[in-house]
């Protein structure tokens, strides 16, 4: 693979993960983003966002080579073989879990090298920066093995099977001649505000297999058996490593600053939990069977929104603290020049009222096919509702987080209906205080809201907002979570619009009009499979069939997606791999298969 | 001195304690709730979760008074304000060690920082001085314990 300005493109990337934090390894075999301990800690590889200042831990043929990856069997362990001329070496990595025979490290990244034909030439560095880069880190070898250390932050590199490396202008380097039948192994071990344990091969091995197991038997879980089942497996894997763990919190994705557009300012850190995809995950992880995953997002949810309520943050950190301040770090040129490089979200203070929505559908597929919830909880469900009917008038950023004027987002109105539409419905199982006189009153004037101020009858479709009447490609949402008939004729025409205007071959835009940000961006690919479920659901199978089949092939190598797509040259955009897009491909799956079972019980 | 008075003083603080939490946590100061915490030891369902831990609760406060009465005891000194001194320390004790390290390595449904993608708790871990229920909760875990410590202390001393 060819790095441009030493940058990889960003679908040469993959993802390794224990719950808690991940790293992104390019085809040749350089981890170029890792931060520890946690996805939301400051990064110590970040080459992905300078590639000289950044850090990074490598480890390739010293000589040319060509590079095939595989994730092993539905697992999230990693294998890139090296093919050269001196011989082929496969290279094995992974994010360990711990076990309980002996003390795992806080977190550890695993590498394994292993000679498959001939001798070939490896070479390593580990160039550790902390703090995203801002200052180069003090690296110490003391028992054999090299450490690094920065305040209550320590790593340590123990290297097994291969000559020790060499430490000059604060990166260690090695090499090792790998010869057919041998392996060496690299273990990075972690530690924060605690000792750190230091790997010995056998332990780390061990946890190597361990973890190695442990995603096959995790993946076999999943009720799902119709098409493009290889897709959903990786996007539910992914969705796995996505989610924090110790809180159950999602990331939207592991990565920050990644651009929109090359050389563009649209950068921004995801690295935070969003109610709204919160409504996807539960919805997909129901879907495809992981109830004790959707129950534990829930209690997640439930106590993360506590200190707000009744009004909901548009994301929280996956601590559920709901303070993410926004700023720059000057030092990081971005990816391929693309500044500012940003952490934090601004967006965390804005008003966007079509999270009430998915919350409250999150809670109501909950109570649906989980549990009920207690008389506590129902009491904060039904204040948000009533929250939701005396504000819902109010102008919100919407669903893309404009960074123009607040405005009457069709979207979000929309779902403020799904609110208090699923609200009276809750309140009729019994599930919360039963206000649903005022709730349902509140429903029916925002839908004569919609169809009269929402409703473009030139453009033939919703519009994005009152005085924006343009079409928008999260207009699609709404049958999704069932605003409108999705056979109807409004909502098949809608669908229509947007395919006219936004669409360019399989990729749509989320919309063409200002949003307040300077710049332009690429296709989001959640819109497109999101077009492809609301195909499914108005009938139209065939071309959400062909449709579908188009976008799996856009996965990269891996079958991992980011954001955004450049629909010129189909480089992959922005933060990588994005859980909204996975989450998405899920949906799409699963509601044409829907649909085709429908309809095959229906003839 | 009588070990009835801190008996009674461990019921009525605890009382205080729990009390002062909820109204934190209804005003949006802090998202901690002692009871469920408790209770989810025991179980995962929130309604009984919270009578069970509201029993536990109470039992600790009686052990911890028995504790307390044992210190003015040891120190031939009891007092509110003795008592309130001994709160710093409990609350020291309850926000640093007690729930922060010692509940999630024992709580079969909180996470801890070591939890990995193997793992799925239903609560996530409080973190040190309970910052991950709110920023403000280490000031409200002071003010109740200091509360408690006062009123054990008082109760304890025969007022």
């Amino acid at each position: 693979m060819e790095r441009i300005d030493g940058y990889a493109a960003i679908r040469d990337y993959a993802l390794v993960g224990d719950g808690r934090t991940g790293a992104l390894i390019a085809r040749d075999g350089s981890v170029d983003w890792l931060c520890l301990p946690n996805f939301d800690s400051p990064s110590v590889f970040a080459r992905v966002l300078d590639a000289e200042r950044g850090g990074s831990f490598r480890l390739e043929p010293a000589v040319p080579f060509e590079a095939e990856r595989r994730y092993l069997d539905d697992s999230n362990v990693l294998e890139t073989t090296f093919t050269t001329a001196h011989g082929t070496v496969r290279v094995t990595d992974a994010m360990t879990l711990s076990d309980d025979q002996a003390i795992s490290p806080m977190r550890e990244l695993v590498r394994k090298a292993e000679g498959m034909a001939g001798t070939v030439p490896l070479r390593w560095s580990f160039d550790p920066r902390y703090g995203y880069g801002a200052r180069r880190t003090r690296i110490e070898r003391r028992s054999r093995h090299w450490f690094a250390e920065d305040g209550s932050d320590a790593l340590v590199l123990g290297i097994c099977d291969a000559p020790d490396g060499i430490f000059a202008d604060g990166i260690v380097t090695g090499e090792v001649a790998l010869e057919q039948g041998h392996s060496a192994l690299w273990s990075l071990a972690a530690a924060h505000g605690e000792p750190l344990v230091i790997p010995g091969r056998s332990d780390a091995e061990r946890r190597l297999a361990r973890t190695t197991a442990f995603w096959p038997t995790w993946a076999a879980q999943i009720q799902y058996e119709g098409p493009w089942r290889e897709a959903v497996v990786r996007s539910a894997l992914v969705q796995k490593l996505l989610v924090f763990a110790p809180s159950g919190a999602r990331v939207a994705a592991p990565t920050a600053s990644l651009p929109e557009w090359i050389g563009g300012t649209r950068n921004w850190d995801y690295r935070y939990t969003w109610l709204r995809d919160g409504c996807w995950s539960l919805d997909a992880g129901l879907r495809l069977g992981f109830h004790k995953g959707a129950e534990a997002f829930f209690w997640w949810l439930m106590q993360a929104s506590r200190l707000t309520q009744p009004e909901l943050r548009i994301l929280y950190r996956v601590d559920g603290s709901p303070q993410a301040p926004e700023r720059e770090l000057p030092w990081l040129e971005g990816y391929r020049g693309s500044g500012p490089v940003r952490i934090g979200n601004g967006a965390a203070q804005q008003l966007q009222l079509d999270v009430y929505g998915g919350v409250l559908e999150s809670i109501w597929l909950y109570v649906q096919h989980v549990g009920h919830i207690d008389r506590d909880t129902g009491k904060q469900v039904a204040r948000i509702a009533d929250w939701v009917a005396t504000h819902w008038r109010d102008p919100d950023s919407g669903i893309w987080e404009v960074r123009s004027e607040p405005a009457h987002f069709i979207q979000s109105k929309a779902f403020c209906w799904i609110a208090l539409d699923r609200a009276c419905k809750l309140a009729e199982r019994g599930a919360i205080p039963d206000r649903s006189v005022r709730w349902r009153s509140a429903a029916d004037e925002l839908r004569e809201f919609i169809e009269t101020q929402g409703w473009d009858e030139e453009l033939g479709s919703y519009v994005r907002a009152t005085d924006l009447r343009e079409p928008d490609a999260s207009l699609l949402t709404m049958p999704l979570l069932g605003y409108g008939d999705p056979k109807g004729e409004r909502i098949c025409s809608t669908i229509d619009t947007i395919e006219r205007e936004l669409r360019k071959g399989p990729f749509v835009y989320r919309y063409l009009g200002d949003d307040g940000v300077a710049g332009t961006e690429g296709a989001f690919l959640t819109c497109s499979f999101w077009l492809v479920e609301a195909l499914a659901h108005a009938g139209r199978l065939d071309r959400a069939h062909a449709l579908m089949d188009e976008l799996i092939g856009l996965a990269n190598d891996v079958g991992l997606y980011s954001e955004e797509v450049d629909p010129h040259t189909h480089d992959f955009l922005g933060n990588f791999p994005q859980a909204l897009t996975h989450l998405a491909l899920v949906n799409a799956a699963v509601g044409i298969a829907d649909e085709e079972a429908a309809g095959r019980r229906a003839a | 001195m009588t070990l009835w008075g801190a008996l009674a003083g461990g019921f009525v603080g605890t009382i205080v304690l729990t009390s002062g939490l909820r109204v934190a946590q209804e005003l949006g100061w802090t998202r901690m709730d002692i009871p469920l915490l408790l209770g989810t030891v025991f179980t995962d369902d929130r309604d009984r979760a919270t009578v069970i831990g509201v029993a536990v609760h109470f039992l600790n406060g009686l052990l911890f008074a028995l504790g307390y009465y044992a210190i003015f005891r040891a120190v031939d000194q009891a007092g509110w304000l003795f008592g309130a001194a001994l709160g710093v320390v409990h609350a020291a004790l309850a926000g640093g060690v007690l729930v922060t390290l010692l509940l999630p390595a024992v709580h079969p449904r909180m996470g801890t920082p070591w939890s990995d993608a193997e793992e799925t708790p239903l609560l996530e871990p409080p973190g040190f001085l309970l910052v991950n229920y709110g920023r403000r909760t280490a000031l409200w875990t002071l003010i109740g314990h200091v509360a408690f410590g006062a009123i054990v202390g008082g109760f304890a001393a025969g007022f």
